[in-house]
């Protein structure tokens, strides 16, 4: 993957240049301040530029995807499976929104797979579907955010490691989701939600939309706003951030519950999807959304990452997945490849940030 | 939103106005008294050495002025009002800014937004960056910075004294009046060290206070006006820095008083008194640095 990565340098800058337009302009201005031009901008272009070639890279490792995918079957290239890759990237793309921030944050969630089960379950039952379609939504999320809390809380205030308090809510969410559902898949019988997953907005899925919606948000939150900011903070020196003044533990606390509250939308258009609530939804999905997050060049340490980087890993993770399938590999086979993806994804990242310290 | 505080304070020559007083101060851990009866003035315009050795009450003084620990007992006076500072934010509103001696910069963020981290300026709700950017130039050239490339530099791409230099300067962007500086030198190099201390100088030049903590005795008599002694939570001595001598300031440190002798003040051996050196004593050696105090 690495030799891949390396190709598109000369032919990328021209889009990376007009990406950053707008950041070299605060820099240019800000130069004139300092009265010294000329080192303040290239420092900073380097930087953006070393952000962006990241990016750049995973578009390049896409189209060569696209490339395999094309020339191993005839199907990949048709507008029903670009459709298909974007819309089952839709859904681990918002969960993957909310373990963006939480990793950068210095923590992990591994709840959210059973965070989305739980949600769609609890949203689906009888009683609630009387209440309507409104009512389905406002459950999911308030069960994701809810649940997002309880993670946060243990975390944050009681102190205990991310990865067992996580690990735990995995296991217990999945759990209960199944007692509630009696084990059963319980069918959404409201349009209204289901239409969710059938409506193209100018010919976009609504799912995808959803999806750009989210990735937006987040975007504008995470570098535009102090939370990203003290997000950025936290992981990196949660010591300096509380001296600074930062609510690190309510602060940390938010940070799951962002990452519920995202399971919770995930579990709506999970539950349009495939028109059901089930305990068996999201299966992995805290895999999928952690190799997305580092595939996309977030340190798993914290303290560094981009939203757009982890997107990117989830088209580039999800589209395997669609060529895996195209050519009918069994999915033990796929399941084995991933794996090895991902352990070459970390195995990338370590040498990166090693050449970036020396 | 000035970048400095006043011009106000009278300089260095005469002793400028007290800014901070503290009188019969007490604080206690448990059984434990750390500071007892303390009285200590700071004024504008002058840097303040805090000087004592490894558990003479510095940090817990300090601490307490920042109100990190309150203060059990005494009056805190601020510019002439008496005033109660339990957390950090009240101290923080006064102007009292502290520089912590583990630098407290988060290496992954730049320059600009380890300044400007908790405190961020805004614009219609979003980060003004352009804004922060700007007074981030504007207070690193009133300090008279120029070793640091870029506002925009990481944090971890800075050297020893670059850092240092980037903690002192988030704490005089919120126009502070007194900046406590807990051990700045003692990481760094001979030519950073000569750096800082030049900042510091700078710090009071310009009208502010200073309190400076450190071990080097070295330091305290390059850049300090006044000088202030804890031994064993007491607060035995606060001397003009030109009236006593490198020695003088170490027999202080180590347990030796001030005595008026024919009009003279004169400091006491400790281990006159003594039969020899206290086993438990502290080691004089200026220089030590980087211990807890």
């Amino acid at each position: 993957m690495s030799d891949q990565m390396s190709e598109p340098v000369a032919s990328s800058q021209e889009l990376a240049a007009e990406v950053t337009t707008d950041e070299q302009a605060r820099v240019e201005r800000a130069a004139e301040v300092a009265g010294e031009s000329g080192p303040l901008q290239s420092v900073r272009r380097n930087e953006v530029l070393s952000a962006m070639l990241r990016n750049v890279g995973l578009v390049v490792v896409l189209i060569l995807l696209a490339i395999i995918g094309t020339l191993t079957s005839d199907n990949f290239l048709t507008s029903d499976n670009l459709r298909n890759i974007l819309v089952s990237s839709s859904v681990i793309g918002v969960v993957v929104v909310g373990m963006t921030f939480v990793i950068i944050g210095g923590g992990i969630d591994l709840s959210v797979g059973a965070l989305v089960a739980l949600a769609s379950v609890w949203a689906t039952t009888v009683a609630t579907q009387d209440y309507g379609a409104a009512a389905m939504v406002a459950c999911a999320l308030l069960v994701g955010v809810g649940a997002g809390l309880v993670n946060g809380v243990l975390i944050a205030y009681g102190r205990l490691v991310p990865f067992i308090v996580t690990l735990a809510m995995l296991v217990s969410a999945r759990g209960l989701a199944a007692k509630m559902a009696d084990n059963r898949t319980q069918i959404v019988r409201v349009q209204t939600v289901i239409d969710i997953a059938r409506k193209d907005v100018i010919g976009v899925p609504m799912l995808v939309v959803i999806l750009a919606v989210v990735v937006a948000a987040g975007w504008v939150v995470l570098n535009r706003t102090t939370f990203g900011r003290r997000t950025f903070a936290i992981g990196g020196n949660p010591e300096a951030a509380r001296l600074a003044g930062i609510d690190v533990r309510r602060h940390t606390a938010s940070l799951y519950m962002l990452s519920g509250l995202c399971c919770g939308i995930a579990a709506v258009m999970l539950m349009a999807r495939t028109t059901t609530g089930s305990s068996t939804h999201g299966n992995l999905y805290e895999l999928d959304a952690i190799a997305s997050v580092i595939i996309g060049g977030t340190l798993l340490s914290g303290g560094k990452g981009t939203l757009i980087g982890s997107i990117l890993g989830v088209l580039v993770f999800q589209t395997i997945t669609n060529i895996f399938i195209l050519n009918n590999l069994a999915t033990e086979v796929q399941m084995i490849a991933k794996g090895l993806i991902i352990v070459a994804a970390v195995l990338l990242q370590s040498r990166t940030t090693r050449e970036a310290k020396t | 939103m000035t970048t400095m505080t006043t011009e106000a304070g009278n300089g260095a020559a005469t002793g400028g106005t007290p800014l901070l007083q503290l009188r019969g101060v007490n604080k206690s851990f448990g059984a434990v008294q750390v500071l007892q009866d303390v009285d200590l003035t700071v004024r504008l315009g002058r840097v303040t050495a805090l000087v004592g050795d490894n558990g003479a009450g510095k940090s817990t003084l300090i601490k307490g002025v920042a109100g990190i620990h309150a203060f059990d007992s005494g009056d805190y006076v601020f510019e002439g009002q008496t005033v109660s500072v339990h957390n950090p934010k009240q101290a923080n509103a006064l102007g009292i800014e502290v520089v912590y001696q583990d630098l407290a910069l988060c290496d992954n963020l730049d320059i600009v937004q380890n300044l400007y981290l908790g405190r961020e300026m805004l614009s219609t709700g979003f980060l003004d960056e352009i804004s922060m950017e700007e007074r981030a130039a504007e207070t690193l050239a009133g300090l008279s910075v120029r070793t640091v490339k870029s506002t925009r530099q990481k944090v971890a791409s800075l050297s020893g004294g670059q850092r240092q230099t980037v903690a002192i300067a988030r704490a005089v962007l919120w126009n502070s009046k007194l900046v406590i500086l807990d051990e700045p030198t003692a990481a760094l190099g001979v030519a950073q060290t000569e750096q800082v201390l030049r900042l510091v100088r700078r710090l009071a030049d310009r009208g502010l206070a200073v309190i400076l903590i450190s071990h080097n005795m070295t330091d305290v008599l390059a850049v300090a006006d006044d000088i202030a002694v804890l031994y064993l939570g007491r607060l035995t001595a606060q001397v003009d820095a030109k009236d006593v001598n490198h020695s003088e300031v170490v027999q202080l440190i180590t347990g030796g008083e001030l005595v008026k002798e024919g009009g003279k003040v004169v400091v006491t051996d400790p281990h006159d008194t003594d039969l020899g050196p206290d086993p438990d004593g502290p080691d004089p050696t200026p220089g030590q640095t980087g211990a807890q105090s």
